[in-house]
Formats: C-alpha cells, structure tokens, sequence
C-alpha cells in the first residue's frame, strides 16, 4: 500500500506540475498575441489615438462600416464582437483607457443588450488568460460565480473554457494566424443568406439599467470621451418592437435607429444588416453625427 | 456520476480509503462497502430505478436458488421461465415497448389502418441491458448445471451491481467474478499500478479522443445534407474513433478501476480496428457482449454446426440480436443485418477463425496484404457505423449515396468553428500509439512509463474537450 500511496502522490504532484507549467506557457502565448483577436490586440496594444470607436455586439460588429468612417478621415475601429455583451464591452472600453488610448468618439450599440447584465461566455472567456497580469479584469470577474477557480486553480480556465482559449487557440495564437476580425478596420460584412427567418420574437426582452453600461458611460464622462450610443435596426416582422421605446424610457440618450432602414433585402438575419444595409445604415450615421 | 466527472473523482479515492482502510478485516465487510458505494453510484443517476436493481438482483437470487433446489424437472423449467420472462419482460417494458407499439401502429396504417400506439412515458433506466444479461446468464448458467446457486445475497448483489460495470458492463459472468467476491481481496500493488495506468488511458479515450471527435462527427452527421464527400467520409472516420475512444475508454476505466479493488473484470476490448475480417473484429469488439451471445444464442441454436442454411440462421440471429439490443431503433437492427452480411463470405469459406493471433508485420509483400485486409475491415466497419449513428435508415442511405455522388473534396468548414480535417492528425497519433501497444493492455506499462503517465496527463488537460460535454453513448443502452 506504501507504494501504491507514493504512486498516486507522484501522480496528484506531477497533475499539479503540468497544471501549473501548461498555465504559464497558454498565459505566456497570449501575452505575445498580435492581430488574433479584438481582446488580446487591445490587452497586449499601447497608447494610440483614435477617433471613433465602436462598441457592442455583432449588432455593432456587422452595422458600422468603419472604412466609410476612414474615408472621411477618422481614425476608427469597430471593436464590436459577435455573441459579446456589455459586460465585455465595458471592460473592452476599460483596457483602451487603462492603456491610455486617446479615444475622441465611442460609439456604443445599446439595444437588445441592455436587457442582460451577464457575461458572453465564449467572448469574456477570451479575457481570461490576463486575469493574473490585470487588476481590472480581475475585479471585473470577481463577481462570477467560477472567479475562485478561474483566479486560483491554475489552467482551470484554459480547460472550462477550451474551445475559446484552450489548445487550438493557443497553437494559433503561437504561429500568429491572423484572426478574421482585423480585416476592414474590425467591420465583419455579412452577405445575402436567401434562406435567412426574416422574423424575430422579442416580446420577452426587457430592458433594464444595464450596470455595464452604466460603466461605459462613466468611463466617457471621466476621460472626456464622446459617447454615442445607438439602437440600430431589426427587421420588420419583429415582434415586440416596443421593446426600443422602452429602452429610451430608461435611457432616453439612446438614439433609436431600428427603423431606418426597412426592406428584407438590407438583411443577412432578422437582427443583421447584409454589408448593402451596413452602408446605408452607416451612410446615416455619419451625416447625423459626423456631417464635416 | 460520470467516471470522468469531478464528483467521481471524489468518490472513487472515498470508497477507496474505505475498501482498504476500513473494511479490509472481512470479505463481507469488504462486499458491504461495495455494495453501498455500488448503490449510492446508481442512485446518482436516478434513485427510483434504485428498486428496479434490487428487485431484479432478488429475483436472479431467488430464482436460482429454487431452480437449484427444484425436486422435479417441471419445477425447475418453471423457476427458469419465469426469471427469463421477468428479466426479459423488464426490458421489453423500458426499451422496447414504444418501439413495438409505435412499429406495429406504422404497419397497421400502411395496411390503410388508422391507429395512434399507446406509448408509455418512461425513461430507460441506465445500464438495464447490462444487469438484466448479468442475471440472465447466472440463471441460464443454473439451469444448465454449469455452476452452484449463490446462497449470500450481498455477494451476488455484488455480483450484479458492482459499480464499475453497473452501468456501461463489460458484462460479467458468474463463473468469473462470482468466485473472486467469494474470497477476501489482499492488496496487490502491481495490479493497482496497471489499474491506475488503465484508468489514465480510458481518460485519454474518452476526453481526448471519443469527446473531439464527437464535435466534428456530430458537426457533420446533424447537417449531412450540406456536406460534401470528404466531410461525409471523416464524419463516418470520426465517428467509428468517437463510439470507440468512448466505449473502450469506458471500459479501460471500468478493469482499472477495479483492478483498484483487487477485482478482475473480463476484457472488453482487444485493438478491434487492427482486425483483418469482420470476424476477428468481432473478436476483438465489445467481447463481453459477443462471447454472451455465442455461450447463450448462437451456441444454443447450434452454432457452426449442422448446415450451412443453419449456420447462416443462427449468424443472422446473433448479429441482428447484437444490433437490437444496443437500442430500440431499426438503424442498430439494420446495423446488427449490415454486419451479418459482412461475416457470411467469411462463414461461407470456412474463414471465420482465420485470423485468430495478434497481427505481425514484417518488411515484405504478405505485410502489405494484411495492411489492406485491416484497411477494407475498417472501412466496412465504419460503413456500417453509419448506421449505427444515423437518426433513420434513410438518413443513412442518403448519407453513403451523397460520399459516392457529391465528389466534392475539399476542405469544409463546419458548426463546431473547425475545419473538417483538423483532427486527423491527432488521430493518427492515436493510432500509431495503439498499434505499438498491440500486445498488452494498455500503452503506460514498461519502459518509461512515467513519462509516458505524464504525457497522457498532459494530453487529457490540454486536448481535452470539456466546455462541449458529452456522456457515454453506451450508457443509453
């Protein structure tokens, strides 16, 4: 039994070990990370000056065509991420300002995402790997209900969340594969899908005071950043779209754009403009809030 | 409790410490913690089919006792019938009754009668095909004279519900595991070593294997219709390494596990894709189940013997039994009929016991041959695994029609965010690892075996898939 004893302590110690040295190289490997992902390019960034940004969902990530804001001179990019919440885009916000971005414009998407003050777990999973070297992500996890294991059981996070962050990503990341969000300026267009369900239920949605936008907000008013934010379009055949008139009952600062732009064609989904509606939708933008 | 869940990684080492710690003064001290442990694992899944078990477990008990103790030959017959009927009528209610009423409602309406089946609401109670065949063959072993009654019920409690293999088998015998609860169980650190090591490599093929490819397997078979030829034949390649990496692995975890305790369970797996014809992989593929029905169908209906028209019979029995008792479904019978077929050319040469020791290769031509014959093995293996994973046989049928008539080979992106060949390379690796521990048990043992501990530790933390969990898909049977 003796043996068996010092068998399984060899194993539990070398279980620990391999935890520990896998932790440091995945964390090492993100740290080095350049032009993977939204996340890791701000985290790993320096000061830079910008324009406008862009916040939000893929509701952001697919509308606001940034090039058409590069032509009119403005040094732009749309850091909104599809699947993401505010819980992230506020945090997102947060590092830019942490690495002492200078940022004349925010443009934040503040729509169907107000309803919910949790997190995306497959976007803020990519947070993760820094929650060591960040004080600001670590308060902003220290509130999950998985904070302890994520914080102090070392790769924990690396396996829970390992379609985001684990071996795959890594070994990416290592070889620098570009991700697919750094080409036009962060904008994903999206194409006509002929078999898209032009219709969307959100009857169930209700908007609250969002904390995490409250952030956002106070984030801009300290650093003196211009904040926009914009409800942007739904299709027609959507049901509950009172649901817009509801959000500016609590925020009324909140631009309501869902209807400017109308006809299935400018559709890829019933919550996404194809590129043709992107670029009339930010055709619009840019004449209402940046007309020189 | 899963065997590769967090909560059975407390369990395990609990029940451990008390086995050898606490109850090591008796044999009967030592059953009773394992029957406690047994039961409170069971209850997890679902506590009311806690009476299900114990009720069979009773009746396989008593059954045997009176046919043993049977003064007349009727009396006998009748103890037996009536545990066989019992046993039997038990699944019937829970796995295949729906499936019944619900065929027998289809032929009906296709004879222009319009009927809607009563169907029970019932959930199948894990593991019941494996403690029903265990109790099964105690009996059928009683009545053929082959073995003495149990008269200790904790021991042939034991017997059936050993936590191990309650749920997932390998589907023991009384012959073997009887005799080893029958005797108090001395620490053997060797045989917890290689349990250990058997343990590690189950968790290899579970985690790392079966559950990876399950997302690119599952990521083609759910949209089949928009897949082109190459994803079409890696999704019936991934899946034929899912079901195994998952079953095997399983299995592995279920003797280390064991061997832990100083039990031996009989070997479920022997390398079955390295098998040069259907009848060797038969051999070598879930052995329990298939040495089950040649001791107690095929044999019994007269096996190899009499005509070849008979012979044929009792193969198509087998198999179709084999298919039918993975599941309530006509893509397992169809399954069971796919792989009859593949064995009768075998059985019809007189080529069924052709292969029967390990493989060899050496550096000439009759090397390459046998590298063939595996290959077409598997490739009819995972042909017919198809069906296996299929949601109808139509579906299957669809399936292999678009391989051959798409013809489109190129890389394909799939639901899971992979490209459809992503894995191959860890499954060669696999593969490669597998063939040079064709000999034993497990890869661990011998040389180096703590680097190679640490290697599979490794690869369970880093290529394991966990966020996308799957359970074992022989649990449902």
């Amino acid at each position: 039994m003796k043996n068996f004893l010092r068998l399984t302590s060899q194993i539990s110690v070398t279980i620990f070990l391999l935890l520990v040295v896998l932790d440091f190289f995945y964390t090492t490997v993100y740290l080095h990370s350049s032009k993977r992902g939204k996340i890791e390019e701000v985290f790993n960034s320096k000061s830079q000056r910008l324009d406008v940004v862009f916040l939000g969902s893929s509701r952001a990530n697919n509308h606001f065509v940034a090039p058409m804001f590069a032509d009119k001179g403005l040094k732009t990019f749309n850091f909104g991420m599809s699947g993401g919440h505010l819980f992230e885009a506020s945090l997102l916000l947060q590092l830019m300002i942490e690495r002492k971005y200078i940022i004349r414009n925010v443009i934040v998407e503040a729509d169907l995402n107000l309803s919910y003050e949790g997190r995306a777990d497959g976007v803020a999973a990519k947070f993760l790997p820094y929650i060591h070297q960040s004080e600001t992500i670590k308060n902003h996890f220290s509130g999950e209900s998985d904070f302890f294991a994520c914080y102090y059981v070392p790769f924990y996070r690396y396996i829970a969340y390992e379609t985001k962050i684990g071996f795959r990503e890594a070994f990416f990341t290592a070889i620098h594969k570009e991700g697919v969000g750094f080409k036009n300026l962060g904008y994903y267009p999206l194409g006509v899908n002929p078999k898209a369900n032009m219709k969307n239920d959100i009857r169930n949605l209700k908007p609250v005071r969002n904390k995490h936008y409250e952030n956002i907000k106070r984030l801009c008013k300290e650093n003196k950043i211009n904040l926009i934010a914009i409800m942007t379009p739904m299709c027609s055949n959507t049901k509950g779209l009172d649901y817009f008139q509801k959000v500016n009952t609590i925020y009324p600062e909140i631009h309501n754009y869902e209807d400017v732009v109308q006809g299935d064609q400018y559709f890829s989904s019933c919550g996404h403009l194809n590129d043709s509606g992107a670029r009339l939708f930010t055709k619009i933008i840019l004449k209402d809030f940046f007309k020189k | 409790m899963f065997f590769n869940s967090l909560s059975f990684a407390v369990f395990l080492p609990i029940v451990f410490l008390l086995y050898w710690f606490v109850f090591n003064k008796a044999k009967s001290a030592q059953n009773a913690i394992l029957i406690v442990a047994s039961y409170y694992f069971y209850s997890c899944w679902d506590w009311r089919f806690l009476f299900l078990l114990v009720f069979s477990t009773f009746l396989d008990y008593y059954t045997g006792i009176r046919i043993e103790k049977a003064k007349t030959e009727t009396a006998r017959k009748f103890w037996f019938w009536l545990s066989i009927i019992m046993n039997l009528g038990f699944l019937g209610i829970f796995k295949y009754y729906n499936f019944f009423a619900a065929s027998f409602s289809e032929l009906l309406n296709g004879f222009g009668l319009q009927t809607s089946p009563l169907l029970l609401d019932v959930i199948l109670p894990v593991g019941i095909s494996f403690y029903t065949f265990h109790g099964l063959s105690y009996v059928i072993d009683i009545y053929l004279k082959r073995i003495k009654a149990e008269y200790n019920f904790v021991d042939y409690s034991l017997f059936v519900s050993y936590f191990p293999l309650l749920v997932a088998g390998p589907i023991e015998r009384a012959t073997h595991l009887l005799p080893q609860v029958k005797v108090k169980r001395t620490f053997d650190f060797e045989k917890a070593k290689e349990g250990v090591y058997q343990i590690i490599w189950g968790l290899v093929k579970k985690v790392v294997i079966a559950d990876t490819c399950a997302t690119y397997a599952n990521a083609i078979f759910d949209n089949y219709t928009s897949m082109n030829s190459l994803s079409l034949l890696l999704g019936a390649f991934y899946f034929a390494f899912q079901i195994y990496g998952d079953f095997s692995g399983y299995s592995d975890m279920a003797l280390g596990m064991s061997k832990l305790f100083g039990l031996d369970l009989l070997r479920n797996f022997n390398y079955p894709y390295f098998s040069r014809d259907i009848a060797e992989f038969w051999r070598r593929w879930h052995i329990s189940l298939s040495s089950w029905f040649r001791d107690y169908v095929y044999i019994p209906l007269g096996g190899s013997k009499g005509s070849k028209l008979k012979q044929v019979r009792n193969v198509f029995v087998i198999f179709l039994l084999s298919g039918f008792w993975h599941g309530a479904n006509w893509t397992f019978i169809a399954w069971g009929f796919i792989n009859a077929l593949y064995f009768l050319p075998l059985l019809l040469r007189d080529k069924n016991r052709s292969n029967i020791e390990t493989v060899q290769l050496q550096w000439d031509f009759s090397s390459l041959r046998v590298l063939g014959s595996m290959f077409v093995t598997f490739a009819l293996c995972c042909l017919a695994w198809v069906f296996f994973r299929a949601k109808s046989i139509d579906a299957a049928f669809d399936y292999i029609k678009r391989i051959f008539t798409n013809r489109n080979f190129q890389a394909q992106y799939l639901e899971n965010e992979r490209y459809n060949y992503e894995i191959i390379v860890l499954i060669l690796a696999f593969i490669l690892v597998e063939w040079n521990s064709r000999n034993q048990i497990e890869p661990i043992s011998g040389r180096y075996s703590g680097l190679k501990v640490a290697l599979c530790i490794m690869a369970i933390l880093a290529l394991g898939t966990y966020s996308d969990y799957k359970e074992f898909i022989y649990f449902q049977f």
